[in-house]
């Protein structure tokens, strides 16, 4: 289709598009011709800084407007709020990072989540939505019609984490095929799936988190082989760590009103940008009594500032190596991702590490965007060449007696996966068996991260006679969903929980509701279109499944799905979303078997294509 | 899980497995039913293509780790064990895992990493030994149960202390 025709096609087919939410930038991208290219944003580059300023009126500026705030206004500004994400607010984190104001919690649920109070109470899920709607907002303005968005986040990320960011995304209106990690995301921009097989090292430095992650490559698929890191580590700390000595030489000592801390870091970050091109740089700044020094720093001084936060880089490498169980030797090459590593150090400190001279040749701060639009695509496009296997980033388990972690699914386990477990009753007649579930490495309960804890109402009997199972299933974007069956007498009564990090399922649905400004009818209508999209997507399924798998299913059972899709067909001719949304459902109940027999015969075509004896040994 | 990890990937029933070629049938079925295949699928279709995910990748779970697959292989001929119900082990193993032990903390304390190394390394090689001889035991017939029982124990004492000298070597 001609550029043209493009332009003056009212019903443009949806685009898929690809969204890297950093820390400290966020990038918009796309696929066209089958090559990514980034998107334009509302501050006419296509790094949009990750700022949200809320002014006294409500109104919401996002972007480099934003960011000029930070000086001037910082009490109502917000910056690298990814750091905030999924974390409540008495998170060591939460404190240690900055100069916001945060609202008082006023029960325990609210203190699940950060909360800033910027004038209004607003928590990190709303301020990413805000960076969200600004880039769908772009993508619409250059593409016409958005389609689904994969959005990125650092393989480090917990399930709180994860979690969060796709409500930021259901906030901002987007339709969230998936989240992909940010070192895959590298790795498929590269291209690694066209060239070669082999083992590769993503090295990425963002601005507030660092990621290390081995990948294998082998027939087209992606596997992650270990992924480590610290979800605290980033450009920023360098920024900071500058900062520090700036604030020094201005003579501002002890605590410094935000507006100064922030002159220091604009300061701070473009001294350490001016250093790529230049062995040193200089800045004018104001200091105590209306002087004004010249802060200097040298590409020595800026190595010797960061090496404490680059041995930590370190650290995390050869743990991800051991995990991954090779040496550095082995690895066939070592992609360097994240604005950060654009300062020189970054690189020769990765070669000295891994013994041979990383990849940079994409643009560090756009490839894994490139590699968000490049999933989306494939995504949508059905195709059967690219696959990305994703792993387990943090142990997962539960609080057993005493306040020990009781592992139910090891980190490295490749998802989407699953783990059931067995609890019974303490006491006579208790009514709700407690449950505490937390991601991490260590012994203790209390040194995990705590991801949520439920009540499930049992039926009260005598101790330890019930039997509560309980199915802990982390999809494949590496969020966890929660579903326990009371096991008696052959009656199984199964509920789902979904844990929540501040934010329950009804206040994000709230607070998209209230996110729309368009009229009623407008709302309506928008509903109408998707339900009527879903109805095409499973009519168009249903059909191929009828053609492909024509000899699978009885006459009786053709018949039967036969009806229910005359039904459908129908009721996707009228205007009443209830009666297409049935009819819908009905036609996915219908088929769910066809779906269990066609699932079969692939799974025997997979398995066909090596014979059993090449399994093995020699 | 009800049905067999074998059966579910395919592969027979035995502890000599190739872990390459484990790994290549994982994959194949993993492209033929990860959900990212069936992103915009109906639901149903969705539902059995996450479901099924999940079984292979436990089976792969399960066979590549080699104490897992022994408890697997075990369970095919009707004997259930676990970490907690596993037999007592040798004098002679406990000795000789407490010697390394002590070991590992005075090179822990001394934050001697070449000698943390080394016993990590040597931990491997004796894992490696001990897969070994789990394997004949296998081919046997019938299964001397509990020689495969003992192998276990051990391989899991040499996991166990590959695990504290990782740990270790993270503290440096």
């Amino acid at each position: 289709m001609t550029m043209l025709l493009d332009i003056f096609d009212p019903k443009a087919a949806p685009r898929a598009i690809g969204i890297d939410l950093g820390t400290t930038n966020s990038i918009v991208a796309y696929v066209r011709d089958g090559a990514p290219s980034a998107l334009i944003t509302c501050d006419g580059a296509p790094l949009l800084p990750s700022v949200v300023h809320y002014g006294p009126a409500g109104a919401v500026l996002v972007g480099r407007a934003a960011k000029a705030q930070l000086t001037r206004d910082p009490a109502h500004t917000i910056q690298s709020v990814k750091r905030f994400m999924g974390r409540d607010a008495k998170d060591p984190e939460t404190a240690r990072l900055g100069a916001h104001k945060f609202a008082t919690p006023k029960n325990d649920e609210q203190a699940r989540s950060v909360r800033f109070d910027v004038g209004r109470v607003v928590t990190p899920v709303e301020v990413s939505a805000e960076i969200l709607k600004s880039l769908k907002q772009s993508a619409v303005d250059q593409l016409r019609s958005v389609g689904g968005v994969v959005i990125t986040v650092p393989a480090y990320f917990d399930d709180a984490q994860r979690q969060a960011t796709k409500d930021a995304g259901r906030l901002a209106g987007l339709e969230v095929l998936r989240l992909l990690n940010e070192p895959t995301a590298a790795a498929l921009a590269y291209g690694l799936e066209h060239k070669q097989n082999g083992l590769f090292a993503v090295y990425d430095l963002g601005g507030g988190t660092f990621d290390i992650t081995i990948l294998r490559l082998e027939d087209g698929v992606f596997q992650v082989k270990s992924s480590g890191g610290d979800s605290a580590l980033g450009g920023d700390d360098m920024d900071r760590a500058i900062a520090a000595g700036l604030l020094e030489q201005m003579g501002a000592s002890g605590q410094s009103a935000p507006e100064v801390v922030a002159l220091a870091l604009s300061a701070a970050r473009e001294l350490k940008h001016a250093l790529t091109d230049a062995p040193e740089a200089s800045l004018e700044l104001p200091a105590k009594g209306d002087t004004t020094i010249v802060a200097k720093l040298t590409r020595a001084q800026l190595d010797a500032l960061i090496a404490p936060l680059l041995e930590r880089t370190g650290k995390a490498c050869r743990r991800a190596l051991r995990d991954a169980g090779i040496e550095a030797a082995a690895l066939d090459g070592v992609i360097l991702v994240g604005g950060s590593t654009k300062v020189l150090r970054v690189q020769s400190y990765v070669a000295e590490l891994f013994g041979k001279q990383p990849r940079c040749e994409l643009d560090p701060e756009l490839v894994v965007a490139y590699g968000a639009a490049l999933q989306a695509d494939l995504l949508t496009r059905d195709d059967g060449e690219v696959l990305l296997l994703d792993v387990l980033p943090l142990s997962l388990g539960i609080e057993t007696m005493g306040g020990v972690f009781s592992r139910l699914v090891d980190r490295n386990t490749t998802i989407p996966v699953s783990a059931k477990e067995t609890f019974t009753t303490a006491v006579d007649d208790q009514t709700a068996v407690d449950i505490h579930v937390l991601q991490g490495e260590r012994e203790l309960a209390v040194d995990n991260r705590s991801l949520a804890r439920f009540k499930i109402p049992i039926t009260p009997l005598p101790a330890g006679v019930p039997r509560l199972e309980v199915t802990f299933l982390i999809d494949a974007n590496g969020i966890l969903q929660v579903t326990a069956t009371e096991l008696r007498t052959g009656k199984a009564a199964a509920i789902e929980v979904r844990p929540t990090y501040g934010l329950s399922e009804g206040d994000v649905d709230r607070m998209v509701e209230e996110s729309f400004t368009y009229a009623e009818a407008d709302v309506e209508a928008r509903l109408l279109i998707e339900a009527r999209n879903e109805a095409d997507t499973v009519i168009t399924h249903v059909e191929r499944a009828l053609r492909q798998g024509e000899g699978l299913v009885g006459p009786e059972e053709r018949q039967t799905i036969g009806a229910a899709l005359e039904t459908l067909r129908r009721a996707r001719a009228t205007e009443d979303r209830a009666r297409i949304q049935e009819a819908t459902t009905a036609m996915n109940r219908a088929t769910e078997h066809l779906a269990e027999l066609m699932m079969d015969a692939a799974l025997k075509a997979a398995l066909a294509s090596r014979r059993a004896d090449q399994v093995l040994e020699k | 899980m009800t049905t067999s990890p074998f059966q579910v990937l395919g592969v027979p029933a035995l502890f000599a497995l190739d872990e390459t070629e484990l790994e290549k049938r994982h994959r194949d079925l993993s492209k033929a039913l990860h959900p990212d295949r069936y992103a915009g699928r109906p639901s149903s279709e969705r539902r059995e293509a996450l479901s099924r995910a999940i079984s292979v990748n436990e089976a792969f779970r399960r066979l590549r780790d080699p104490i897992s697959r022994a408890e697997a292989l075990l369970s095919e001929l009707g004997r259930e064990v676990s970490e907690t119900n596993q037999p007592k082990p040798e004098p002679a193993l406990l000795m000789q895992v407490m010697e390394q032990r002590e070991a590992l903390s005075t090179a822990r304390r001394a934050g001697d990493r070449p000698r943390i190394e080394s016993i990590a390394e040597q931990a491997s090689g004796r894992a490696e030994d001990a897969a070994e001889r789990m394997a004949d035991a296998f081919s046997e017939d019938p299964v001397p149960v509990e020689l495969v029982l003992r192998l276990l124990g051990e391989l899991r004492y040499l996991r166990r202390l590959k695990e504290e000298a990782g740990a270790a070597l993270d503290e440096l």
